[in-house]
């Protein structure tokens, strides 16, 4: 009985941190059957979903084990999934016990530091830069920088005051319409179309429009639609909070 | 700006953007490569519907082919090659037109923007699919 709920913690916690760090659903099932078959377990039945998981292993003398696993935070973190994603090889190969994986699993999902000043710089140069290859000129660039630098500065409190991240997609793109525009006051030579299309570009959902086409594409349709209309709603706030600003901006203008 | 301004850009903005979503560092200089071959494909052929499908058909390709060589899951390196081709400018421009009022230009540069993010999703689709189509005789081998 013990090894099982070992086992079960370890497949759970694996899955669980797959599912939180943006992974596709369909990388979180393989994930649970892989361990599984490293672990000899007879059979085991999974069902993730962007927003939870639930699976039963069924053991040799035929009794069974579920949980249920509910992910309410979900970021995007592709350091974690590798992560995750090496050791269930590694459990699958039967290079490692249950207990081991476990350690790992916990050892990696314990807060790491946050490299705050290189997240905010990592922002700032790629919206700058992203706003020189759409054509932009330097003077652009470096409204764009700011741009990137004050978005990254504010969505993580933001997130951790628990504002919906919808709404908070709003918010950035409104904050990065309004500096590009007072940016454009400040220095004359500005152009306001490749800094707010550069600006914005790391703050469209990428990450869930792929994972949303590979999941539909897989059969999991319900993981798929959910992740479509996230997309969707996603690049729509974001273009709202673009709209918003623009026309209070032209409110004011005229 | 010239074009290899444009390319270098694309680079830095690639692996930075990289940067800011944890991508492990062995990764983020292939998965910048690849970001500027899918960029400079897509800036040779006019910018349209068709060269987003292309440029992302040929990233998608790369990324795939990575993955299998460098034992990593696809995911990592698509993420960060797809970004540059991604439509801001279609999304910004949509909206300006909304404002200002003129639908017509609205609806085109709207549809527009929408049909380069399905050849986008189309592409990459595409790709994965041909490779996990590939991936049983991997599997035969012991190293799935």
């Amino acid at each position: 009985m013990d090894a099982i709920t070992t086992t079960l913690d370890a497949v759970c916690l694996a899955s669980e941190m797959i599912l939180e760090s943006g992974g596709e659903t369909y990388r979180a099932e393989e994930t649970v059957e892989r361990m599984c078959q490293g672990l000899h377990v007879p059979r085991v039945d999974v069902l993730a979903l962007p927003t939870g998981l639930m699976l039963t292993l069924t053991t040799e003398d035929g009794s069974n084990v579920s949980r249920l696993v509910r992910v309410r935070d979900r970021s995007t973190n592709l350091e974690r999934i590798d992560q995750c994603n090496s050791i269930s090889r590694k459990v699958a190969a039967g290079e490692m016990s249950a207990r081991e994986a476990l350690e790992r699993l916990r050892e990696i999902r314990r807060p790491q530091k946050e490299h705050r000043l290189l997240l905010i710089g990592a922002s700032a140069l790629s919206a700058g830069s992203f706003t020189v290859m759409l054509g932009g000129t330097w003077a652009d660039f470096i409204v764009s920088f700011f741009c990137g630098m004050v978005v990254q500065l504010v969505m993580p409190p933001l997130s951790r005051m628990r504002v919906p991240t919808l709404l908070s997609s709003l918010l950035a793109g409104a904050l990065t319409t309004l500096m590009a525009l007072v940016g454009t006051l400040a220095v004359q030579a500005v152009h306001v179309e490749p800094v707010i299309s550069g600006a914005i570009m790391p703050l469209l959902p990428g990450l869930a429009t792929t994972n949303a086409m590979r999941d539909t594409m897989r059969g999991d349709l319900v993981s798929g639609g959910a992740r479509i209309i996230e997309a969707i709603l996603g690049v729509m706030m974001l273009a709202a909070g673009i709209g918003l600003m623009l026309s209070m901006w032209g409110g004011i203008g005229a | 700006m010239s074009w290899w301004v444009q390319l270098i850009a694309c680079f830095v903005a690639a692996a930075s953007f990289s940067v800011l979503l944890h991508q492990p560092r062995s990764s983020i200089l292939v998965s910048s490569l690849i970001a500027v071959a899918g960029y400079s494909v897509f800036l040779l052929l006019n910018q349209n519907t068709t060269a987003y499908f292309l440029a992302s058909l040929l990233i998608g390709i790369l990324c795939e082919s990575c993955a299998r060589l460098l034992k990593r899951t696809a995911t990592l390196f698509i993420t960060g090659g797809i970004i540059p081709l991604v439509p801001g400018v279609g999304l910004y421009n949509t909206m300006r037109h909304v404002v200002e009022g003129s639908y017509h230009e609205a609806v085109t540069v709207g549809v527009n923007t929408i049909l380069g993010l399905c050849a986008i999703a189309l592409a990459i689709t595409t790709s994965s699919v041909i490779f996990s189509v590939l991936r049983p005789k991997q599997r035969k081998k012991g190293t799935a």
